[in-house]
């Protein structure tokens, strides 16, 4: 087995999707707790710290899952690997990408919407 | 594709004669102690087959009922027992388990594998299908079944408005079958993961096992939020624990979130692995590979995570935040784009190929064009607008019923008629199998493509009349003469499959010309599926290797010898396939049959309010469980004879890898899954509900409870570099005695505080929802905190026997993760219960 820091351990494969499942409750989460606590008064539209927070989140999550995906394609391209681990790898680098993409996507309401209507 | 790594090529007849002597299933009475997945997979159908005839019944009266407006041929109340009992049975008595039996059946043939790593617990998982189906299925025919809806909305479920025992059904005896699907699950996963063939890598993998791995998961971690939420509204309403009350600070939105939490997975946990019988069917008539089998595994992974992220568009009108709802239409758009990707792989697989039209084609087609309608619906009710105008109305169930029955039963019929010969030895009918595939697709189109518009004319769903003059009474008309088209289509389907059995062509060996290992055994199989275990080191064994079949039947490849009595698979490593034990697995037994039994009497306990029935039917389950714990590893009975041929890799008992360590970490990954829902609830409630009353002062004794955290950490701690000097080949009996018994010790005391904490405080569990959350939290890690004593205890007690030493050290590793995880869980407690309140203005 290889060792749980190895770009080819299949316990990597989902990792992308986990991150995006974890960014998922973290911002219906805070959405609601940022709305029970501390709602922007509704004028405000979109522009509020509220909205301003999910949205950094989701950068900050973008921005991981990118180079997590950047560092398994590249892991995918060693010569050593074998066949198998580069399965892994290239999977892995998949599954990170589109959970960039699904955070891009998910997150894009933040742009338009106001937090708390 | 394969060399033979055995050259002892011994006489086939005798081999296999040794072979039934050790795998053989008996007869008679002795046959319910049948732990063999062959045996188990076909049950699970079986029985799946009788649930859905009695839900497609169900069905029937339904559409009769709706066929005329103002018809009176069902009374109101025996009505909503009729849907409830329809969405009920079609789901979680048939959908779910008819899969799971399939893969059960399959997986291990597909993989090169003699059993699933599991068998008991598949045995467990069939007993507890079948009585808490049964105990559910009673209640109608009682005349007192549910009648809120197949998922259970509070308060209408609630005792207040439901006050006789039908919803007690539902919610014991969903509970009780829910065992069975997350212990099949469970089984699954590890055996996907660790009893592959020599060589089988995850890239090698048939693509079947992918979309099974990645369901099991699901059902691993969606399944225990509806566990959660029976279990507190239970509660409710047998001892008034007002979790979902609104004067008393409970919220019944809380039940809504747990339901769907499982409940959108759920189509998923359906599909996937209907999807996964097209991605085996298609190549195999296309008569060549999977088109972006890479591509399909993404798609697979990536359908399996974002299904989880829906679950609030089933709850659009509800009142949440126009920008929460954005979140989850967004989330519902984007889970059809991997599923869209799976269906282009299949029209490519379809373009690139010569595809042969036999029946389980046709049923394919029919799947593709009724699913892909079906997932186009969703999408429309994945927009917040449309969805407002059409919740609740028969568009929805239209649409439930394109993806449901397009989505599964398609496919599924497609995947019986393809296997019927592993049934039975012999092949399929074309022309009756054609006029019931026909009879079934138009019949359904007419039900439910018109059901659409009736939905669209607004009639609302559940209702069990209307008036006349609405427009509504032609379509209704229509749909109803569908629903019986579709019925005599199915009636056809069974009179095929029944007739073949007697009259159908004897099957030759792989008949379709299919690549998958399961057509190398013998049609119908023998209960051990291969002789011997050969090497595979591609996805298409049998393309690749024709004879294969036979080679393996004289027995050209590993694992040959039985004189030892045990019953043996590959233990390899989860990426390459690469041998590393040989795993032994428990034989035929009554265990599992008596557990399930004395759940069953502990269940009927519960609903019967016989209290002291369901408590001692529980201790006398757990002991037997307990019993069946003890059989294991080392024992005698579990491993007769240790030794192995020259050359072999160990057994897993005498090794510190054993699939048993990986059943217990998925195991409490579903547990974990149980206890994140809770602790969800304890912060929704904190945060949403109206009437959350949070007292002035602690109502549990803070002291109690550290100094219960305390004691748990110490026993962690304790055991861990005795562990380790284990699992480095070290430790004397007399040290591990100690150190287990200890732990043991502690791990009482811990659970004597908490229970102190319980008692003495001022908890009010049945006046504020607060108290009651409490209540339930440190009951689980009470719970927890004594079965973990009791599993170290038994360890003391099986290192005095033998059955736990230096040479074989792997027990206490499984039983060392349970408690680490009793420990993060009871800090996460404290920090939620002690910490948290003060920082939020409570006490």
């Amino acid at each position: 087995m290889q060792p749980l820091r190895s770009p080819y351990n299949p316990v990597h494969i989902p990792l992308g999707l986990v991150l995006w499942s974890i960014w998922f409750v973290v911002i219906y989460g805070g959405l609601s707790v940022g709305c029970s606590l501390l709602p922007p008064p509704p004028a405000q539209g979109q522009w509020t710290w509220l909205n301003a927070s999910l949205g950094m989140l989701s950068v900050l999550t973008v921005v991981a899952l990118l180079g997590l995906a950047r560092l398994f394609q590249r892991a995918a391209r060693r010569d050593r690997a074998t066949q198998s681990e580069r399965f892994v790898a290239r999977l892995a680098a998949g599954v990170n990408l589109i959970g960039a993409i699904a955070t891009v996507f998910v997150a894009l309401p933040t742009l338009s919407l106001p937090p708390c209507l | 594709m394969s060399e033979p790594n055995n050259q002892r090529v011994a006489d086939p007849e005798q081999l296999h004669d040794q072979f039934n002597d050790v795998w053989g299933n008996p007869s008679g009475w002795k046959s319910l102690t049948i732990v063999n997945h062959t045996t188990v997979g076909i049950r699970f159908m079986l029985t799946g087959l009788g649930f859905f005839l009695f839900g497609g019944l169900l069905a029937m009266l339904v559409r009769t009922q709706l066929a005329i407006p103002g018809y009176e041929f069902l009374e109101p109340d025996v009505y909503n027992q009729v849907f409830t009992m329809h969405g009920t049975v079609m789901m979680f008595l048939f959908a779910v388990p008819m899969m799971e039996g399939l893969a059960v059946y399959l997986i291990p043939k597909m993989l090169g594998a003699r059993d699933l790593v599991f068998p008991r617990l598949s045995a467990l998982g069939y007993w507890c299908y079948l009585f808490g189906g049964l105990i559910l299925c009673a209640s109608l025919l009682l005349g007192i079944a549910p009648k809120a809806g197949w998922f259970m909305y509070t308060p209408l479920s609630s005792a207040v408005h439901t006050p006789g025992p039908n919803s007690d059904f539902w919610l014991i005896g969903i509970t009780f079958v829910e065992i069975s699907a997350v212990s099949a699950g469970v089984e699954l996963v590890v055996s996907i993961l660790r009893t592959r063939a020599e060589g089988m890598a995850l890239n090698k993998m048939p693509i079947y096992a992918w979309y099974i791995l990645v369901m099991a998961m699901m059902i691993v971690v969606g399944f225990p939020p509806l566990i959660l939420g029976s279990i507190l509204l239970e509660l409710e309403r047998a001892v008034g624990l007002p979790f979902f009350e609104v004067a008393r600070g409970g919220d019944p939105i809380l039940w809504q979130h747990l339901f769907w939490l499982f409940g959108h997975p759920e189509v998923y946990i359906i599909f996937l692995p209907a999807a996964g019988i097209v991605s085996t069917l298609l190549p195999v008539f296309c008569q060549r590979p999977l088109v972006g089998y890479r591509w399909v595994v993404l798609s697979i992974l990536t359908t399996g995570f974002i299904s989880f992220g829906l679950w609030v568009h089933h709850m659009f009108t509800v009142g949440i935040p126009q920008l929460a709802q954005a979140f989850f239409s967004a989330a519902s758009m984007l889970v059809a784009i991997p599923t869209g990707v799976q269906v282009f792989a299949w029209i490519a697989t379809l373009w690139v190929g010569k595809p042969r039209y036999h029946v389980p084609m046709l049923w394919l087609v029919g799947f593709l064009v009724i699913f892909v309608c079906g997932g186009l619906t969703g999408v429309m009710l994945a927009l917040v607008p449309f969805d407002w105008q059409v919740h609740d109305t028969h568009f929805v169930v239209a649409h439930m019923h394109y993806v449901l029955v397009g989505g599964m039963f398609f496919p599924l019929l497609a995947g019986i008629y393809y296997w019927l010969p592993h049934f039975s030895g012999r092949m399929p009918s074309l022309r009756l199998g054609k006029w019931g595939f026909w009879l079934v697709f138009i019949g359904f189109n007419l039900t439910f493509l018109i059901m659409h518009w009736t939905g669209l004319m607004g009639m609302p769903r559940r209702i069990y009349t209307y008036q006349s003059g609405l427009g509504w009474d032609l379509p209704n008309l229509i749909s109803s003469v569908g629903s019986f088209i579709m019925a005599i289509g199915i009636a056809t389907v069974l009179l095929d499959i029944v007739l073949h059995f007697r009259f159908g062509q004897k099957a030759p060996n792989n008949p379709w010309d299919a690549d998958t290992l399961e057509w190398s055994t013998h049609l119908p199989p023998s209960a051990y599926n291969f002789v011997s275990l050969p090497p595979v080191r591609t996805r298409h064994p049998m393309w690749e290797c024709p004879d294969l079949g036979e080679r393996i039947d004289k027995g050209e490849f590993a694992l040959t010898v039985i004189d030892h009595g045990r019953r043996e698979t590959w233990g390899v490593e989860p990426l390459t396939g690469k041998v590393r034990e040989i795993i032994h697995l428990p034989g035929n037994s009554w265990l599992p049959f008596a557990a399930s039994v004395f759940i069953a009497i502990m269940c009927l306990g519960l609903l019967t309010k016989f209290y002291w029935v369901a408590l001692a039917a529980c201790i006398v389950a757990v002991a037997v469980l307990l019993r069946w714990s003890w059989e294991n590893g080392a024992h005698p009975l579990a491993a007769p004879d240790a030794r192995v041929q020259p050359g072999e890799p160990p057994l897993h008992s005498r090794t510190c890898d054993g699939p048993g360590l990986w059943g217990m970490g998925v195991t409490l990954l579903a547990n974990g899954a149980l206890y994140l829902s809770l602790l969800f609830g304890w912060f929704y409630l904190w945060t949403v509900s109206p009437n959350w009353l949070v007292p002035d002062d602690p109502v549990i004794d803070q002291r109690l409870l550290l100094a219960s955290a305390v004691l748990l950490s110490v026993a962690v701690f304790w055991q861990r570099p005795v562990l380790r000097h284990l699992r480095q080949g070290q430790g004397e009996p007399a040290t591990l005695i100690a150190c287990f018994a200890g732990v043991a010790l502690l791990g009482v005391l811990h659970a004597a505080l908490l229970l102190w904490a319980l008692l003495s405080g001022d908890l009010a569990p049945r006046s504020t929802a607060h108290d009651a959350v409490i209540t339930v939290m440190l009951a689980y890690s009470l719970v927890h905190g004594a079965l973990a004593s009791i599993l170290s205890a038994l360890q003391a007690l099986r290192v005095h026997y033998g059955y736990v030493c230096k040479r074989t050290p792997y027990e206490p590793l499984v039983v060392e993760q349970l408690w680490q995880y009793n420990l993060a869980v009871l800090w996460i407690t404290y920090c939620s219960v002690v910490l948290f309140p003060p920082t939020f203005g409570g006490a």
